[in-house]
């Protein structure tokens, strides 16, 4: 056998012992690695339930929290406070069953939270919650609705003076134009009928904010040299006790003899319904309707014409400000008792420019 | 490693299969660590519902043994009361209070703080109930109840949230317990097919050395010794063997050499008396083709000689005589060896007849010493000679040529001469005929039939020696001599 034969047999063998080396490294390497990998897979999976956790726990109580209106405030209100580590929680949201204001004040009470931010009323009952839970150290804000008895820390919602203001001069233009109709129409000025507003109020409730719009709309049209034989508001009472008797008692007012001329809708819901009962009865330019929001409905029937005006209001800002009502308290150990949200009017005219701001929101 | 390959082959396939074997079982156990801890996350992942119904359950507890604790005030309620309160506390103490993005945090928080509150407004209505304050812990006994309602939903509510995100959790758990079987199998294969590749090259490895020995057995078996010898690489039980087996061939190879060394010598002995006897056969046989003639030969010439004795022609009878007396010694001498007397006489006949035939052309002298006459040597070597020396020497010369034969002793050797003065030979054809290389003519007519090789051949073979026979010429036209040097040592015929 030659040397060269003996080179080939030494290079096998240690070839042999080069693979067997090379299988023990990729043996454990697979180990290795299946392992890891599974305990990294394995680690994804648990994370999943790790979250920031905040330092405080804000719950807001709202009617229908449903609605646009509402969660738009809610949303404003937590973009705000994430900003500050506080959460907000939208109470009765993720609860089943119907829960009004007053049951889940007591709710919240119970549940020890930092803060409240309550769409109140002027019942004795949600005073005495509210006493109650500024008594167990619970800061309350009142949003939208106040109970101006109560020990509430402030008041966050709309000038009912400057929406009543708004309202009053929308229907000073439908009356001027109902006049110069008139003009055109008839020679006989006695002939002249009389423009008949009717408001739609809650029933319910002895909300002071709606009064104050009531009466200063009254005045609003009162200053503008307008005589009580042309026009005539009525207050109309909605009853809301019930989720369904809204509408229906919307319904009722186009049922009977004399359709008002000028519907004022106090909010997001009675606006819809109105709406949606004006299309129904055919009555679209007979009837105006003042609307209340800017939902994207409410804005799209005034494009339409549906709708005579609306108000918007900046419900980010409500939101905001009953955060920073109750970081202030926290922070100062004191604040302002009342804070007002902005309020636009859209019509016809303006319109556009909200539908494309929507558009850009959404 | 050079350590562990160093000890026996049994303790080496062993460690390997064991080490293989080891492998599968740790891969193994990695494999079940995976499906307990997969199996205990399983396990865990409804465990938050069931605490939750547990907590539910101890509300109910506190609740019921209130309501009966109210009602019928026996001090077994109350046991029952504080034992349940206790335990609905020890459970919402362990809930946890953190805020989070997760909505079944806030609402485990929320039902913590709340049934704080409810454990302080059951006991307050016990409290009353014990002051008999009918109207105070009916309140109080309201208030609980809601808040009692109210604990419950925010079970229900959590326990739901909860339901939903532990399936997800589960079904993802599931997936994972899917993708570690596949890894698992993908594992085990590799590993497997890992182990069938250590186990089989590290046999590989040691059957290596082993295969090589009986490449080299094989190679020793054919006969050839010159093997390589495979290296003793590691001194387990095929080292050993490798060992032995070279040591082996070694002493072959040295038994072989000797053995050879000792036929060589024997087969040099055998072939010099097989020389000897196949030049004699040769010459034999060139005899016996001869005899034929001679014997026929012989009786007509005996016959011609009686009548020419009859007819009284004395010369024609002589020559006839002769004549019959060379084909007599040569049909006689069937015996190998005779004597110097006899080859001296059929050299005299053999002249006489070419004198009878060529008309007395050749002088023939003789220088010979009486006493070496007996001398044994082979028979019919001289009479070739002469009839060379006629032939090839002094044939052309007629008249003139002369042949001399001459047989003295020279120290302890008997010499034969055979002398002319005929054309001499050249070195060239000297050395020829020397080394028999001359080509002989077996057709040249006029011969008695016996080459100058076989004379040679004889000659050397009997004296045992080389230089037996030796051709002295001076040159062309010189004459030539052609002298046999026979030792006289040993011959026991010779007459001193």
């Amino acid at each position: 056998m030659s040397k060269l034969s003996e080179d080939l047999y030494k290079k096998r063998i240690s070839r042999q012992y080069l693979i067997l080396v090379i299988t023990l490294i990729f043996v454990l390497a697979t180990l290795v690695t299946g392992s890891l990998y599974f305990r990294f897979y394995k680690n994804d999976i648990v994370k999943q339930s790790e979250a920031k956790a905040y330092d405080k726990y804000f719950v807001m109580i709202t009617g229908n929290y449903k609605s646009d209106f509402w969660q738009s405030i809610y949303k404003g209100a937590l973009e705000v406070a994430k900003e500050a580590n506080i959460y907000v929680d939208l109470l009765g949201a993720n609860l089943s069953g119907d829960y009004s204001c007053e049951d889940l004040m007591k709710i919240a009470i119970a549940s020890k939270v930092d803060g409240i931010i309550v769409y109140a009323n002027e019942s004795d009952t949600m005073t005495e919650l509210i006493n109650e839970a500024v008594d167990s150290g619970i800061p309350v804000v009142t949003l939208y609705g106040d109970s101006t008895h109560s020990e509430r820390l402030s008041f966050v919602g709309i000038g009912g003076y400057s929406v009543g203001k708004m309202y009053g001069k929308q229907i000073i233009d439908i009356i001027k134009e109902k006049r110069r109709e008139d003009f055109i129409e008839s020679d006989n000025i006695d002939n002249r009928t009389s423009i008949k507003v009717a408001v739609l109020a809650n029933a319910d409730s002895q909300d002071a904010g709606q009064n104050i719009i009531i009466s200063t709309m009254q005045d609003t049209i009162k200053d503008e040299n307008v005589t009580d034989s042309e026009f005539e508001v009525s207050i109309v009472a909605v009853d809301n006790t019930n989720t369904f008797s809204i509408e229906e008692s919307i319904r009722d007012i186009f049922l009977k003899e004399e359709v008002p001329d000028v519907i004022v809708c106090l909010n997001e819901l009675n606006t819809v319904c109105t709406y949606q009962a004006v299309v129904d009865f055919n009555m679209v330019g007979e009837v105006n309707i003042l609307g209340y929001y800017d939902s994207v409905d409410i804005v799209n029937a005034i494009d339409r014409g549906g709708v005579y005006a609306t108000i918007s209001i900046d419900t980010k800002q409500l939101g905001e400000y009953s955060i920073s009502a109750l970081l202030d308290y926290y922070e100062t150990g004191n604040t302002s008792e009342y804070y007002l949200a902005d309020v636009t009017l859209i019509d016809r005219d303006n319109v556009a420019e909200f539908i494309q701001g929507e558009d850009i929101d959404g | 490693m050079d350590k562990f390959l160093n000890r026996p082959l049994q303790t080496k396939i062993i460690s390997v299969c064991v080490f293989a074997n080891v492998i599968i079982f740790i891969v193994n156990i990695f494999l079940m660590l995976g499906i307990n801890s997969l199996s205990n996350d399983m396990e865990m992942v409804y465990q938050d519902n069931r605490a939750l119904n547990q907590l539910s359950e101890a509300l109910d507890n506190v609740q019921d043994s209130m309501t009966v604790y109210l009602s019928a005030k026996t001090s077994d309620s109350l046991e029952n009361y504080y034992i349940s309160a206790q335990r609905f506390s020890d459970l919402s103490s362990e809930l946890d209070d953190k805020v989070t993005d997760y909505s079944f945090n806030r609402i485990e928080r929320n039902i913590k703080y709340m049934s704080q509150s409810y454990l302080e407004k059951v006991g307050q209505t016990i409290e009353a109930k014990r002051g008999r304050n009918v109207e105070k812990y009916r309140n109080y006994y309201e208030t609980s109840t809601e808040l009692y309602k109210d604990i419950s939903l925010y079970i229900t509510n959590l326990n739901l949230e909860l339901f939903a995100i532990n399936s997800e959790s589960f079904i993802a758990l599931l997936k994972a317990f899917r993708a570690f079987e596949l890894v698992g199998v993908a594992v085990m294969t590799f590993v497997m097919i890992g182990n069938v590749i250590i186990v089989t090259s590290f046999v590989k490895a040691m059957i290596m050395p082993l295969r090589r020995l009986s490449d080299s057995a094989d190679e020793v078996a054919d006969g050839n010794f010159d093997v390589t010898l495979p290296v003793v690489t590691y001194n387990d039980e095929v080292g050993i063997v490798i060992g032995a087996f070279n040591k082996m061939v070694i002493s072959i190879k040295e038994y072989i050499e000797k053995l050879k060394e000792s036929m060589e010598k024997e087969r040099y002995m055998q072939e010099k008396e097989l020389m000897m006897e196949t030049h004699l056969k040769d010459a034999q046989l060139k005899y016996l083709q001869a005899q034929i003639n001679p014997h026929f030969l012989f009786n007509t010439l005996n016959a011609g000689a009686q009548l020419a004795m009859m007819e009284g022609a004395d010369k024609t009878y002589e020559y006839v005589q002769t004549v019959a007396d060379f084909f007599r010694y040569n049909v006689k001498s069937t015996n190998h060896t005779g004597n110097l007397r006899e080859e001296v006489t059929l050299v005299d006949n053999y002249i006489q007849i070419l004198n009878v035939r060529f008309s007395g052309d050749i002088g023939y002298d003789k220088q010979v010493d009486e006493r070496l006459l007996d001398y044994k040597m082979p028979s019919m070597i001289l009479q070739p000679i002469v009839e060379n020396a006629v032939n090839h020497g002094i044939r052309e010369m007629m008249g003139e040529g002369k042949i001399l034969l001459k047989v003295y002793r020279e120290d302890d050797d008997v010499c034969i001469s055979v002398i002319d003065n005929g054309k001499g030979i050249s070195d060239e054809i000297k050395e020829k005929i020397l080394t028999g290389s001359l080509i002989h003519d077996e057709n040249s007519y006029d011969n008695n039939g016996i080459a100058m090789d076989n004379v040679i051949s004889r000659l050397r073979l009997f004296a045992g020696r080389e230089d037996v026979i030796e051709i002295i010429s001076e040159g062309e036209n010189k004459g030539c001599e052609i002298k046999i040097r026979l030792p006289l040592e040993g011959n026991t015929e010779c007459t001193e």
